[in-house]
């Protein structure tokens, strides 16, 4: 496998080298409280569990590739560089906007695959992976369609397990999801990761609302790549061009392009989930209440799930808010 | 001329005692601006205690007339960016990079930089939770760098002028500042955003970049100082703009007086690592180095001053003078405390600093004068502490460690600071030959006995293992 961390590393490009490209999206208690040996308490819970999945499963990574999208993520690789023998390559993702070191990374990151898997990057090469991961894709897109029809015809819940085979790198998997219509209030979900574990509260989340559409790494993010070019320079500029993360400096274009989903998808209210430590959306939680305009309930985590009962009836009074408002 | 007594530390009430006896024309010499009539800053530093920052009762400072210059210089930073308002010079705020951009913003005739992060330092100088607080409430949360203090500040508009003009960096740093200036930019205010990338450190499965080495032998891809090289021009353009000058002489100027300062830095920790007895306090030698990144908004005087400490430092350990008692113990010290009597106590508690990694190596390194002043600028901040991997920021500790010139090494932290959570205990792995303390400071005024006990426990342990 060749582990990855962000949005922004193309799979086209992992797949290329032979290896099962495999979104590093852990999150459960365990895994975070193994991680806190290597890190402080107050370390992002997903990038403790990362760390502490790694370490335990080093055996089965021929390489990593992270990005210097948060901090936090991009420093993981330098105690991973420390402790293990995995080749690990982290790119420069620029925060600003700044197309030429993107580009030139990825040129960076395609000799470097290139050397590692012994094998050409060529534009053949490419255009297979291209389409294959495209063609998954577009799989996927029929489905957030139904997803974010009016009314929902299938649960993010599920979308979530389905997508869970994307970004494991299991692409033949069959994918299957039993249409489930709802008329709950319709809310957008946004902020940190949602990681394998974290099912769960999607599930908790969509006994009384439905998420209809998403913003975060783990569940639908992946479909706004759209590669029009089959080639090097499409790849560049499809993921550099996606929908901008919100560390990006400045974030007006995150604002704007979530706007525009919160009318297209005509969402009731936001749901912000946000994890322990998650520097990028916590600053902004008050200015998304602000400059969004909807409601929103927050809900933090460190994937102890231990206020389950809590979240439960802050989502229920939150439904009911929505429900008196339409 | 104010004849020095035997270097000790003294209190506020004792500086002021010993201030009665300059004279006011030695007092009217000094001045910044070179302004006679308002730009004189000397005072006892219980003048600023008056002002505000009443921590100044519970600290204590090195009793030279160079230190006198020094602490009246620094506290009257925010009187004299608002001067500099007032007589028609631009203030420029420099955020993020920590040491670069003032050099090229400083070759405009009439701009000043400032940092606005330094205000960091305020809330604990005032024991005042009121830039915290409102920070909160503009929404930066509680566990997050107490750099969010400038927030607070640019929302306040009462600790330093409007800027006339604002970079902001950000990329490869820590994510909490890089948040507060996105919030700051929020309250209406407009930066240049300028990238900060990545220092990817050679490994020996890379094939793909040649790479370089800094002066101080860190190494990275040789392409990146073009990066931050059309940045700075980025830069310059923008101060062209602004200014209507254009001139790379200036520029070239502008980064000998650089290199001047940093050099009188570099043989001042020299002097005062090496020396036998400490001669100057662990407190000063902070704010010394921190006089690096822009010198406090008035670059001449506060270079004048370095000298003047320098001199200082140098009759002292000539003299075999000093200000800690000779078994005091040597340590390094990673990460820069926002709570100043933190220096303070960890001295009295029987300790002695001899390195340091505050987090702006950048500002610490000599720039290159015989190449193009822009390389030379990236070839500097390629020495950044915070760009790159935590081996190769605490290096030069790890030296230190392996020589025997240092004994025990406390960290300072900040609940939240994504580079504290991921560095500290990696940091604590590679200089584990040694006692390694890791604290996080506290809210301001929130230094309890169970932390003294903590630093009194390590100071124990270093000596236990001293013997």
């Amino acid at each position: 496998m060749i582990g990855y961390t962000c949005s922004y590393i193309p799979v086209e490009l992992l797949a290329a080298t032979g290896l099962k490209p495999y979104r590093l999206l852990h999150g459960d208690i365990g895994l975070s409280k193994d991680g806190e040996r290597l890190l402080r308490i107050d370390a992002c819970p997903l990038v403790k569990s990362n760390i502490a999945y790694i370490i335990k499963n080093q055996d089965k990574f021929t390489a990593l590739v992270g990005s210097t999208g948060c901090d936090m993520a991009r420093r993981m690789f330098d105690i991973v560089d420390e402790l293990t023998d995995i080749p690990v390559y982290v790119l420069n993702n620029p925060r600003t906007d700044n197309p030429k070191i993107f580009n030139d990374e990825i040129d960076w990151l395609v000799k470097e695959l290139e050397h590692l898997s012994n094998r050409k990057l060529n534009d053949d090469l490419l255009r297979l992976e291209i389409e294959r991961w495209e063609n998954i894709r577009e799989q996927y897109r029929t489905l957030n369609k139904k997803r974010a029809a009016n009314p929902s015809l299938i649960s993010t819940s599920d979308f979530h397990k389905a997508a869970i085979n994307y970004y494991k790198g299991d692409v033949d998997a069959q994918i299957n999801i039993t249409e489930k219509h709802s008329v709950n209030p319709r809310v957008y979900l946004i902020g940190s990761a949602i990681t394998y574990g974290a099912n769960q509260i999607l599930e908790l989340l969509e006994q009384e609302l439905r998420i209809v559409g998403d913003f975060n790494c783990g569940i639908s993010r992946f479909l706004n790549i759209e590669i029009k070019d089959k080639n090097l320079n499409g790849i560049k500029h499809a993921y550099y061009n996606q929908p901008p993360c919100i560390f990006k400096r400045p974030n007006h274009k995150f604002y704007e392009w979530t706007s525009s989903q919160l009318k297209k998808y005509t969402c009731d209210g936001i749901v912000a989930w946000t994890l322990d430590y998650c520097d990028s959306y916590e600053f902004e939680l008050k200015r998304m209440e602000s400059r969004f305009g909807f409601p929103i309930l927050r809900i933090r985590s460190d994937f102890s799930f231990q206020n389950l009962s809590q979240i439960k009836t802050r989502i229920s009074a939150f439904r009911e808010m929505l429900c008196s408002k339409i | 001329m104010f004849e020095d007594l035997k270097p000790k530390k003294i209190n506020l009430t004792e500086w002021s005692h010993q201030f009665r006896k300059i004279s006011d024309q030695i007092i009217k010499k000094y001045k910044y601006y070179g302004n006679q009539d308002w730009g004189i800053y000397l005072s006892p530093p219980a003048t600023f205690m008056v002002y505000g920052a009443r921590q100044l009762k519970r600290l204590k400072f090195d009793n030279s007339f160079a230190a006198l210059r020094l602490w009246g210089f620094v506290f009257n930073e925010s009187e004299r960016l608002f001067r500099a308002k007032q007589v028609g010079k631009k203030v420029i705020a420099t955020m993020g990079d920590l040491g670069t951009i003032p050099v090229i913003v400083m070759s405009f005739p009439d701009c000043i930089p400032f940092y606005p992060e330094c205000i960091w330092w305020t809330p604990f100088f005032n024991e005042s939770f009121i830039l915290l607080d409102m920070a909160t409430k503009l929404g930066a949360p509680e566990p997050a760098c107490f750099s969010r203090a400038a927030l607070a500040a640019f929302y306040k508009k009462a600790y330093f002028p409007k800027p006339d003009l604002m970079f902001a960096s950000t990329g490869a740093s820590c994510d909490d500042y890089s948040c507060i200036m996105q919030l700051i930019e929020g309250l209406g205010y407009n930066p240049i955003w300028i990238e900060i990338p990545f220092r990817r450190k050679s490994r020996s499965y890379f094939v793909a970049d040649d790479y370089e080495h800094t002066k101080w032998g860190i190494d990275y891809p040789k392409r990146f100082e073009t990066y931050l090289m059309s940045e700075y021009e980025k830069v310059w353009q923008n101060m062209v703009e602004f200014t209507d000058i254009n001139n790379r002489n200036y520029l070239a100027k502008s980064i000998k007086n650089a290199n001047r300062l940093r050099k009188l830095v570099e043989n001042i920790k020299k002097l005062s690592y090496e020396a036998e007895l400490a001669p100057f306090p662990g407190l000063e030698l902070m704010v010394i180095e921190f006089g690096n990144l822009y010198g406090y908004a008035d670059f001449d005087e506060w270079t004048d001053i370095i000298e003047m400490v320098y001199a200082t430092i140098s009759e002292r350990v000539q003299k075999g003078e000093g200000v800690l008692n000779p078994d005091a113990l040597p340590i390094a010290w990673v990460t820069p405390s926002p709570d100043p009597y933190l220096l303070n106590l960890v001295e009295d508690l029987g300790c002695r600093i001899v390195a340091t990694e505050y987090v702006i190596n950048q500002a610490l390194v000599e720039i290159e004068e015989d190449i193009e002043p822009f390389q030379a600028l990236a070839r500097s901040f390629l020495n950044a502490s915070l760009i790159g991997s935590t081996e190769q920021r605490v290096r030069r500790i790890i030296e230190g460690v392996e020589h025997g010139r240092i004994s025990g090494v406390l960290i300072t932290n900040m609940l939240g600071c994504s580079h504290c959570a991921m560095e500290t205990r990696l940091i604590q792995q590679m200089l584990s030959k040694v006692p390694v303390l890791s604290i996080d400071v506290p809210a301001p005024f929130g230094i309890t006995e169970q932390l003294k006990s903590r630093i009194a426990a390590f100071v124990e342990t270093i000596r236990c293992a001293r013997r």
